[in-house]
């Protein structure tokens, strides 16, 4: 915070906001960073499981499906959620142009946060999940989330209210959507799942339901409104346009929330009805959403050299393929192949780690150095941390993708799944070597920082005793 | 450190900004050709919110199209269909009797008896007098309530009665009932002591 | 999107819409689902699971069963067969008919159709109704699943990914507690291509008593324990396979037509 720029009156120069969001940034980095390495490493196991199913089957604890659910929550709550909050209050300190607001209400809600994963990590182990997907978290892991998302939402919402600028920048709306839709349907999800839970096959509609908001429509209106903010800003070419962009959170978040029912389901015929309907409609965003990526980014003369540009566009293109795929499964005769098998898993990664993750990634890289005021530590892992991310989500995406099909076209068998599932394995662990890197960035800053603020604590502690000193 | 009046953001810092560029009529046409289309096809597929049609049925009526017609199953639900207009107001709806005015079917050595002779004769004819029913004695009114009934529907009657509550009797046809039926020359009710020198 | 407050609205109608339909919608429709009768029976469907059927439900959900096991037939359509039961007074011409008609796999207007047709030359047919479909055709089950199966199940476990087999009926498919207890303790002992991991925690090897234990299992060679020793299954894994033979769905029901093969049962939850 250098004195020199705070002399224009009425204005907050861009350091001060970015050294505003330090120790929230870093508290919910560094958590995400932890939770990342830790999930893909469970994932790891889960997919090793596949080449040698008695491997670690005799440990009750790290059963399959255990280490599976504990993977792909702490994936989705300990990493992507928190790692996702704490680049949208950067982005709504900046566009605000004003200092983050109650900036040690995001710190202590993300140890909350943080605190949950753990135990909902351990409940999970332990056979204490519930037993609903992407819920799996027991139950006194709910009151624990949801505190602390609505928490950092109020931080938000206040830096929010003191913008400057009275019109909306497209990216306000996708995120202000996603700082309401979550508390929404996680409450909907626990308090008719768990709390108070509905009556028989109601249950897995309210699951469906929740997993598509979730994975799909949250993600997606997060990832968008970071994307929209950063494509414009590091591609120097303005978005095209405020009108598409409306356009397209519109109609996303009207049809994209009616999918999830999956076709053939044992509902009545109009809930999947219901979903195939949304899911052909759901091509209207996508094309306006392709149509705002190419207008913008073509043109823009800048080289991204595995930078934070590149994670940004990677990810958006990552996430147009992942609405086809889920036009696809939706749809009612591609779906005769692909139900039940791991297509469905490989648009989940695919919108998992291909766009969200990197197009987070990509924004916390750029947002790190601002924030702290320093360089990266390791700028290079950028680069090689793009590379493992592509090629991890690639072999990943398309190795399961392959897998799925042939067990879609051959009776569920698993023998012929089994060569393209190996390969998954090779992507999860570029994935986790990528993730090692942002982990080493992270953790390297934090303990620098740590030692910094020592320091000036040290000196302000023996200060006054020397003044002290001398007086006497 | 700044020149521009609204910010003082450096030009490398600058917030985003978006054109204005309007929406092109095309997109909106095409969602509203797709709305179309798959309302059409929700129409189709949808059973209209009917918590009874499941894919593959489309609607309700396809579903009752492929309910069981024929056959021993379709015979039962015709069969219990007819007993609980016709019989089920004093025999019970679980075939347990009215004490005092019906005797119970459920176990009933007349309804379980391995032929079917004097079990169609009591509806075709109606019984009147005293009855024994399961070691219990029956002072008994019945009309020829089965009188009316095409052979079918009382071979329908007489089999889910005799399969159902308990009973595991065997399965009665039509032309049983009509070979039945034709024997009979009178029309005056029954009672327990003619019955009982029919063969069963 | 310059007055926030419409726009605010607007957004809470947008979300809300499919919070309307999925949420409540099948709160107030499925939630309030009541048990039903079997086809053309007085029989109560569904009957909620007692014993360790339903303590089993619970060790599913604890040990993520779900994960690799779906719970839920499809079915892709139905079809008619026209049985000829009776050739009537006149067979030859009855036989030169049928010899002309398909009645296997037939539309049901087709199958009323030919039916007539038989009828009006004073043969007797039954219209036999079947559910078809790649998960029928495995064996899978017998008809689609519906929201019925599930009526008392807490959590209900659909399962969304098949690396092993269907498992919505597979108690009539393997009604065999043995066969089951050795599966869950050495699956390659059963099916020898099986990728399913050993769920050899939810058994005690201990050496034989006085007695041998009679709920002992009685592996193959290569998987027994040394000698000296019996695997004898923990509770848990008992209730597992109460629970796995309660998974029946073989009833046909109203929003589930077909022509049981044999008189229909309702047992979907005793052993």
């Amino acid at each position: 915070m250098n004195v020199n720029e705070k002399s224009n009156g009425d204005c907050v120069s861009p350091s001060q906001i970015d050294a505003s969001c330090r120790v929230p940034s870093l508290a919910l980095f560094g958590g995400a960073a932890l939770w990342l390495v830790v999930g893909l490493a469970l994932a790891l196991i889960a997919s090793i499981k596949f080449h040698q199913p008695a491997f670690l089957a005799d440990c009750s604890l790290l059963t399959y499906g255990h280490v599976q659910a504990a993977a792909n929550d702490l994936i989705l709550y300990g990493f992507a959620i928190p790692a996702a909050l704490g680049v949208l209050l950067w982005i709504f300190a900046r566009l605000s142009q004003a200092e983050l607001v109650l900036p040690l209400v995001p710190v202590v809600a993300a140890h909350i946060w943080h605190v949950g994963v753990l135990l909902g990590t351990i409940g999970i182990l332990t056979g204490n999940s519930t037993g609903f997907a992407w819920l799996e978290y027991p139950r006194l892991v709910f009151p624990l989330l949801l505190v602390a998302f609505i928490l950092i939402a109020i931080s938000a919402v206040a830096t929010f209210g003191q913008r400057k600028e009275r019109e909306l920048y497209p990216s306000h709306w996708f995120l202000l959507a996603a700082l309401l839709w979550f508390p929404w349907i996680y409450s909907t999800a626990n308090i008719f799942l768990v709390v108070w839970p509905v009556r028989g096959v109601g249950q897995a509609v309210i699951n469906w339901w929740f997993v598509n908001n979730l994975l799909f429509v949250w993600l997606a209106l997060v990832g968008l409104g970071v994307a929209f903010y950063f494509l414009p800003k590091l591609g120097g070419k303005p978005l095209h346009s405020r009108f598409w962009a409306q356009f397209a959170f519109w109609t996303l978040t009207l049809f994209g929330t009616f999918l999830g029912i999956p076709q053939g389901a044992p509902v009545p015929a109009w809930y999947p009805a219901a979903s195939a309907l949304a899911s052909s409609l759901l091509i209207i965003p996508l094309i306006a959403i392709a149509i705002i990526f190419v207008k913008t980014v073509c043109g823009a003369n800048v080289s991204c050299k595995g930078g934070p540009f590149c994670y940004i566009k990677f990810g958006t293109v990552a996430f147009l393929l992942s609405g086809l795929m889920t036009i696809a499964v939706s749809c009612p005769h591609f779906s005769q192949i692909t139900r039940f098998t791991w297509f469905e898993t490989a648009q989940t990664q695919l919108q998992l780690f291909g766009f969200f993750a990197i197009v987070i990634l990509g924004g916390a890289y750029e947002i790190l150095p601002r924030v702290m005021g320093s360089p990266l530590p390791f700028p290079k892992f950028i680069r090689f941390q793009h590379w493992c991310f592509m090629l991890g989500t690639l072999l990943l995406v398309g190795s399961l993708a392959v897998s799925g099909i042939q067990q879609g076209l051959h009776d569920y068998s698993f023998d012929l799944a089994l060569p393209a599932l190996r390969i998954s394995t090779l992507g999860l662990f570029f994935l986790l070597l990528g993730s090692l890197m942002f982990a080493a960035n992270i953790f390297v800053m934090t303990i620098k920082w740590n030692l910094a603020l020592g320091k000036t604590v040290l000196a302000a502690v023996i200060a006054p005793l020397k003044t002290a000193e001398v007086k006497s | 450190m700044s020149d521009e009046s609204k910010s003082c953001a450096t030009p490398s810092n600058a917030e985003p900004t978006a054109t204005r560029s309007t929406v092109p009529m095309w997109i909106f046409s095409a969602t509203l050709v797709l709305i179309y289309l798959g309302t059409v096809y929700f129409d189709h597929h949808s059973g209209w919110f009917s918590a009874k049609v499941y894919s593959p049925y489309a609607n309700v009526d396809e579903l009752e199209l492929y309910q069981p017609k024929s056959g021993a199953a379709a015979q039962l639900a015709r069969g219990k269909q007819v007993y609980e207009q016709v019989c089920g107001l004093c025999h019970g709806v679980d075939g347990l009797g009215k004490p005092g005015q019906a005797p119970p079917l459920a176990e009933s050595e007349f309804v379980t008896a391995k032929g079917i002779t004097r079990l169609t004769h009591i509806p075709l004819l109606g019984v009147t007098g005293s009855i024994k029913v399961q070691g219990k004695d029956w002072n008994m009114a019945m009309a020829a309530m089965g009188a009316g009934l095409s052979d079918s529907d009382l071979a329908s009657v007489l089999t889910y009665i005799r399969t159902s509550w308990g009973n595991h009797a065997e399965v009665v046809d039509a032309d049983a009932v009509k070979a039945v039926r034709a024997t009979i020359k009178s029309s005056a009710p029954m009672n327990g002591d003619q019955l009982m020198k029919m063969p069963e | 999107m310059k007055n926030g407050f419409t726009v605010f609205i607007a957004a809470l109608v947008v979300l809300g819409a499919s919070w309307t339909a999925f949420v409540l919608g099948a709160a107030v429709q499925l939630g309030h689902e009541k048990n039903t009768t079997v086809l053309n029976s007085s029989d109560v469907y569904p009957l909620q699971r007692a014993g360790d059927a339903a303590f089993g439900l619970d060790v599913y959900r604890a040990n993520a069963c779900a994960a690799c096991h779906t719970e839920q037939v499809q079915q892709s359509g139905m079809a008619c067969d026209v049985v000829l039961t009776s050739a009537g007074k006149n067979p030859t011409a009855v036989s030169n008919l049928v010899a002309t008609l398909k009645l296997i796999g037939i539309p049901e207007v087709e199958a009323d159709a030919a039916a007539d047709k038989i009828t009006a030359l004073g043969g007797k047919v039954e219209t036999r109704i079947l559910a078809t479909g790649g998960d029928i055709a495995r064996g899978w089950g017998i008809r689609h699943s519906v929201a019925a199966d599930y009526l008392y199940d807490y959590p209900v476990q659909l399962g969304s990914l098949r690396v092993g087999p269907d498992l919505a009926a597979i108690g009539v498919r393997l009604a065999n507690a043995n066969v089951l207890l050795q599966h869950l303790y050495a699956p390659k002992s059963v099916t020898p291509n099986s990728a399913m991991p050993p769920f050899k925690f939810l058994f005690e090897v201990r050496p034989i008593g006085a007695t041998p234990s009679p709920d002992a299992l009685n592996l193959p060679k290569e998987f027994a324990p040394a000698s000296g020793y019996e695997v004898v299954p923990k509770p848990e894994a008992k209730q597992l396979v109460g629970y796995l033979l309660s998974l029946r769905a073989d009833v046909p029901l109203f929003e589930a037509p077909f022509t049981p093969p044999t008189p229909a049962t309702n047992a979907p939850a005793t052993k």
